[in-house]
């Protein structure tokens, strides 16, 4: 990681030349085709999964208990589950539920967690940053998924209980049922162990730039820590930032599916990936039913795959080439 | 290099992925058999060699079988069906259950109760031996008890199986050092005195609580007696490697006849059982909701082999009566009316569980084949919703259903029965699913409104169910069940001696908890499992019991 | 450099110290405990208080802590719930063993393959099979675990019976031709874990392998060689692949995390008596000592790696200081 990063600083001067970076980076990625059909993959799935309640056929609850573990029909394109429920229409709200907790950790994790600490970290430097690096390292050391379990396991019948408690109490309701609740947990735990590795990057950049002239012209003028952190670093280091977006992304929706498939996570019958993948595991059942398998399987490597392909014209568009 | 370019070379990608899986698969297929076959039975020779030392014996060949790792061997802590079926081979009690649910002497040759039925005098066979041969005595039968319900060992099930017996309680909260309900009146003889007349004590007495131990052995090595334990039962444990292998072999001192199988070897590592079942590495093997068409088709290889046999393990829906909306009977009536079990079990499990026609199961004494449950039916269902205090599906506060498991084991049922309590009812239920940890402490803590159970039967007596699950007094009550009729049948059966009568207690307080809804009962579950024809005399009791000494193995 | 990996080593006991103490806090703080459960369906809340007592659950948490510390120091991790009358280490040490076994042949794999195949990405680099490689290998990464083995195991065990459906037999197993030639082969329990566990591996040793091999290509010393008339094999052997194979290192730690985590569903679904598994079920029972146990020797062993990769950094590329960052 630390030599990618040595890359980046080297292609990273740019960032002040004229055009905006940004822009110059999208002019460089829609070049790569194989990053546009990446991407339409991904607004697909996504899409279809922003919009289930309207493209859906049907609820992903309704059950015919008539019609179970049929294969694909013009009633069902891709077949019902053993409940006699649309597969497709629970492919959509999975999709949906995916795209909820990747953006949300995304947001609360990676970008804020991550580039703020890491911002703060290299700006301030002393104390601070000793601390935030610290407990950075001890969440690095944290062996992850099973800590995920555990902190899912014990905290969120906890959240689960609080929320109860909220909604009692308050004009609050439907956190509970909606599923809030519980990608709240996830959330949090997800975001605890995502933030580390963004931070450390951001920081190593950083840590580089406040001797910039730039920057010691910006404090100079009398600029708050906080305006320079937001107006001249930021903007500096959003190629960075976007760059680490677009890595942890696929490991983010990736996590979501493994926790659901141990049954952390959403609660059913809301439709989750990982819960599809289950029902559907097992040689034997997929020897007898393969449709339950293959039909979430052929979307989540779709979308895994389009993760991959994207990130990697990515990180080809941002190194220059 | 071109878009287009990168374009097609991924399609060839992925194209090359299924063609080098396809090419692979071919390859492997050509190269195969001859090498396997031999690895195989290399491995063959080399493990049944050591079957093969007991010649001398009149007790011969091997069974193997799939199973998991025993919490624990130590007879007196075990509370688990899995610890007690290994347990139950290895040591052995006073009293046991035959394979008809008989509860029959076992090391004890004789009993005798007092007329006021608190007194059990018990003489022991003077054919009992432990497997190191020493004889078991009346004062190991006494210190089997003490220590089962000592409070260093703090068994959690010590006071559910023994706590009858005069001064156990006060012996396992360390307020007294001997258990004087327990005397040696002479090496063969002991007596147990009760704290009133029970008439399921001799039931109590079949489960491991109770069973004998070695004195001498844990004293020696009280902290890893388990992994050699020194039992009385038809079988020693010869080998036990976590998470590979349990071996047993045949005790040839038992007093109840030598085993006719010399080995028995349990796998426990996993994996499909019935695949390695069709490779004949296994001699039975469970058959499961996927495989069961295949078992059921008269025209399948399995189909011969097959056998289905009842449990005495029941599951339901329980109801918090204590919580609203569950407080009102016709609340839980309407939703017991608008759910179809019939057809869930057709749909979810295939047909695999029965059911439930009440509380007590198939061959369980008290059992009735009439259905005493309501049955599916929509208007009725809406009819009793709109005679309960809330009237309407509006009025219902909101109703969270709470069950063990996860994704991984996630119930499907009841996402089948939510669905059918929205469209009959109107009422939207929320699914809560925790692990077992939680379900248990938020049970206990009388936290859950509405909640997925089973009951798995212990000893093949109705308390063991109606009196601990409904008695307003008993601490397993967990749906605050009160009804006062009930609770006085309870009371009678409990020490009504004459066993016609006492059944028709229990019959009739199953009727009344039934028809008051504090269950929603499911379905009862069944055995099914295929046996290899060489193993002769196999059977899928309904709870564990001592089994293996009555099967015998042809090849 | 010497004095950095001293404050590392150093910082290393703090590092364990939190990381136990919120673990412990954090498995504690849900609701449920391992008595409950071992109860099964006798829970009479007086018996569990009485038994939390005698197995020394009913202490403050802080005192619990440290009673718990006091042992780990001196490797004692207590005693499991989940299979009584076994301390801790006699449960997972050999569990971690299988697991250690199964990662490291997995990592075997993965670079035996990875590597050619990055090699030969990077000499057919600008013919379409450079792009073809790379994408094949993206695929299989995009692929998740849990995906790949049901069709592995219908198609090799139960359609073919090629192959054990699950279970561990250790790493080899004796081929015997006619009886008296003994050959030595993988054990065939290994090859299905081995397969979904390796697929995802190969694009990422493969992509670095071929990102080095390009740019060596073009470094002074590769072309004096070829001005010297060193045929272009010799070039190749002698001096882009020693060199491209640094890198590599560093990221076998990495790389190993990744294998860990995918033998986590791995074990689960093929029976394999791993840590993995073992894991999942003594954080759903709450089985105290073992969850600490594990917690705390895989923490151990991230540190230890990190810093062993930091450390190779340095020493394949000066130009990266050791706490350069720091100062």
């Amino acid at each position: 990681m630390t030599t990618e990063t040595a890359e980046v600083t080297r292609t990273a001067d740019y960032a002040t030349s004229h055009s905006s970076p940004t822009a110059e980076l999208w002019r460089r990625l829609r070049r790569k085709r194989l990053a546009m059909i990446a991407l339409m993959v991904i607004a697909v799935i996504y899409g279809g999964g922003l919009f289930a309640s309207v493209v859906a056929p049907y609820s992903y609850t309704e059950q015919n208990l008539d019609r179970g573990l049929e294969g694909p029909s013009a009633d069902h394109w891709l077949g019902t589950d053993r409940l006699g429920r649309d597969m497709l229409s629970r492919i959509l709200y999975s999709s949906r539920t995916n795209l909820v907790v990747t953006a949300t950790v995304l947001v609360s994790g990676s970008l804020v967690l991550g580039n703020g600490l890491g911002l703060l970290s290299g700006y301030r430097g002393g104390l601070i940053d000793d601390l935030i690096m610290r407990i950075g390292d001890i969440f690095a050391s944290v062996p992850g998924l099973p800590m995920l379990i555990l902190i899912n396991a014990t905290l969120s019948p906890r959240v689960l209980e609080f929320t109860r408690w909220v909604e009692d109490h308050t004009f609050i309701s439907g956190l509970v049922s909606s599923g809030a609740a519980s990608y709240l947990t996830v959330f949090a735990a997800l975001s605890l162990f995502s933030w580390v590795g963004t931070a450390r990057i951001i920081r190593a950049q950083v840590l580089q730039l406040r001797e910039r002239d730039f920057i010691t012209a910006a404090q100079a003028t009398g600029a708050t820590p906080f305006r320079i952190m937001w107006r001249h670093l930021l903007p500096n280091v959003s190629n960075l930032v976007i760059l680490q977006v677009s890595a942890t992304m696929g490991a983010i929706a990736g996590s979501e599916i493994f926790l659901s498939w141990f049954g952390v996570g959403v609660q059913p019958p809301a439709a989750s990936f990982g819960q599809m993948l289950f029902e559907g595991s097992g040689a034997r059942t997929f020897q007898s039913n393969p449709h339950l398998l293959l039909v979430p399987a052929f979307f989540v490597t779709a979308l895994m795959f389009a993760f991959n392909l994207f990130g990697d014209a990515f990180n080809d568009a941002v190194r220059g080439r | 290099m071109g878009g287009q370019n990168r374009v097609l070379a991924i399609l060839l990608g992925v194209l090359a992925v299924l063609v080098l899986a396809v090419g692979g698969l071919s390859a492997i297929l050509l190269a195969s058999g001859s090498g396997d076959d031999d690895g195989g039975s290399s491995g063959g020779v080399t493990t049944s060699s050591g079957g093969g030392e007991v010649d001398t014996s009149p007790a011969s060949g091997r069974i193997r079988l799939a199973s998991g790792d025993p919490i624990t061997l130590d007879p007196h802590i075990a509370g688990d069906a899995l610890s007690a079926e290994y347990i139950v081979e290895i040591y052995s009690g006073l009293m046991t259950i035959d394979p008809d649910l008989n509860i029959v002497p076992d090391l004890a040759a004789s009993f005798e109760v007092s007329d006021d039925g608190t007194q059990y005098t018990f003489v022991l066979r003077d054919d009992a031996f432990f497997h190191t041969g020493r004889r078991v005595t009346a004062e190991d039968v006494k210190y089997s008890i003490e220590r089962a319900s000592s409070r260093e060992v703090a068994s959690p099930v010590a006071l559910a199986y023994l706590g009858d017996i005069v001064g156990v309680r006060d012996h396992f909260f360390g307020l007294a050092d001997d258990v004087p309900g327990v005397e040696v009146i002479d090496e063969r003889t002991v007596r147990f005195t009760l704290d009133a007349p029970k008439p399921y004590f001799l039931a109590k007495m079949t489960y491991p609580t109770s069973f004998v131990v070695d004195r001498e052995q844990i004293e020696a090595n009280p902290r890893n007696w388990t992994r050699k334990p020194n039992g009385t039962g038809p079988y020693e444990l010869q080998e036990w490697r976590l998470g590979e292998r349990i071996v047993l072999r045949a005790n040839e001192r038992y007093y109840g006849g030598v085993p006719k199988v010399a080995e028995v070897l349990y796998e426990l590592a996993g994996g499909s059982a019935l695949t390695r079942f069709e490779n004949d590495e296994l001699d039975v093997a469970p058959i499961t909701v996927n495989d069961v068409d295949r078992a059921r088709d008269p025209s399948s290889d399995l189909a011969p082999l097959y056998t289905v046999s009842p449990q005495f393990t029941i599951s339901y829906i329980a109801f918090n009566t204590n919580v609203p909306p569950f407080d009102d009977v016709n609340v839980r009536k309407a939703f017991g009316l608008a759910i179809d079990r019939g057809k869930i079990a057709e749909v979810t499990f295939n047909n695999m569980l029965l059911p439930a026609t009440g509380i007590l199961p198939p061959q369980l004494p008290g059992f009735t084949p009439e259905d005493k449950t309501y049955e599916f039916d929509p208007d009725a269902a809406r009819a009793a919703l709109e005679a309960s205090t809330y009237g309407s599906a509006d009025a219902l506060p909101s109703i969270v259903i709470t069950e063990v498991g996860g994704g991984a084991e996630g119930r499907i049922d009841t996402q089948a029965f939510l669905e059918q309590w929205r469209d009959v009812l109107g009422v939207s239920v929320e699914i809560r699913q925790t692990d077992f940890a939680t379900f248990l402490a938020d049970q206990d803590a009388g936290r859950l409104q509405m909640f997925n159970a089973g009951w798995i039967m212990d000893y093949p007596d109705p308390e063991d169910i109606l009196d601990l699950k409904f008695h307003s007094e008993s601490a397993l009550n967990d749906v605050a069940y009160s009804n006062a009729e009930v609770d006085d049948l309870l009371d009678k059966a409990r020490v009504e001696r004459d066993p016609e009568a006492r059944i028709q207690d229990y019959q009739q307080a199953e009727r009344l908890i039934v028809q008051d809804a504090a269950w929603l009962p499911l379905y009862f579950s069944q055995a099914h499992v295929v046996v290899n024809p060489a193993v002769k005399g196999w059977f899928e009791p309904p709870m564990v019991i001592p089994r293996l000494r009555f099967v015998e193995v042809d090849r | 450099m010497a004095a950095y990996v001293v404050r590392r080593l150093l910082w290393l006991p703090v590092t364990l110290l939190i990381v136990t103490f919120l673990t412990f806090v954090i498995a504690r703080f849900g609701p449920g405990d391992p008595v409950s459960i071992a109860a099964g369906q006798f829970r009479d809340p007086e018996v569990l208080a009485q038994v939390r007592a005698e197995r020394g659950l009913d202490g403050s948490l802080l005192e619990q802590y440290v009673r718990w510390l006091g042992g780990a120091v001196r490797g004692d991790f207590g005693e499991s719930f989940l299979q009584q009358g076994f301390t801790v280490n006699e449960l997972i040490f050999p569990k971690m063993w299988v697991s250690a076994q199964l990662g490291f042949m997995a990592l075997v794999v993965v670079f035996t393959l990875g590597i050619p195949l990055g090699l030969l990405a990077a000499r057919l680099n600008g013919t379409w099979i450079d792009p073809f490689i790379i994408s094949a290998l993206l695929f299989l990464q995009a692929i998740p675990v849990l995906v790949i083995i049901p069709p592995i195991l219908w198609l090799f065990a139960l359609q073919f019976d090629l192959m054990p459906v699950g279970g561990w037999g250790g790493l080899i197993d004796i081929w015997w031709i006619g009886g008296v030639i003994a050959i030595p082969i993988p054990d065939p329990h290994l090859y299905i874990p081995l397969l979904s566990m390796s697929l995802g591996g190969f694009a990422g040793v493969a992509r670095l392998v071929r990102i080095t091999a390009l740019e060596i290509q073009t470094e002074d010393y590769i072309r004096t060689a070829r001005a010297k008339g060193l045929p272009e094999s010799t070039v190749q052997l002698k001096h882009v692949l020693p060199n491209s194979l640094l890198p590599v290192v560093t990221v076998v730690g990495f790389a190993l995390v990744g294998i860990l985590e995918g033998a986590f569903f791995t074990e689960t679904l093929l029976g394999i008596p791993g840590i993995g598994r073992f894991t999942f079920e003594a954080v759903v029972s709450r089985d105290y000592d073992v969850i600490m146990a594990i917690t705390s020797i895989l923490a151990s062993v991230f540190v230890l790696m990190n810093l062993a990769v930091e450390l190779t950094y340095g020493w394949i590329d000066p130009r990266i200081r050791l706490g350069e960052a720091r100062s």
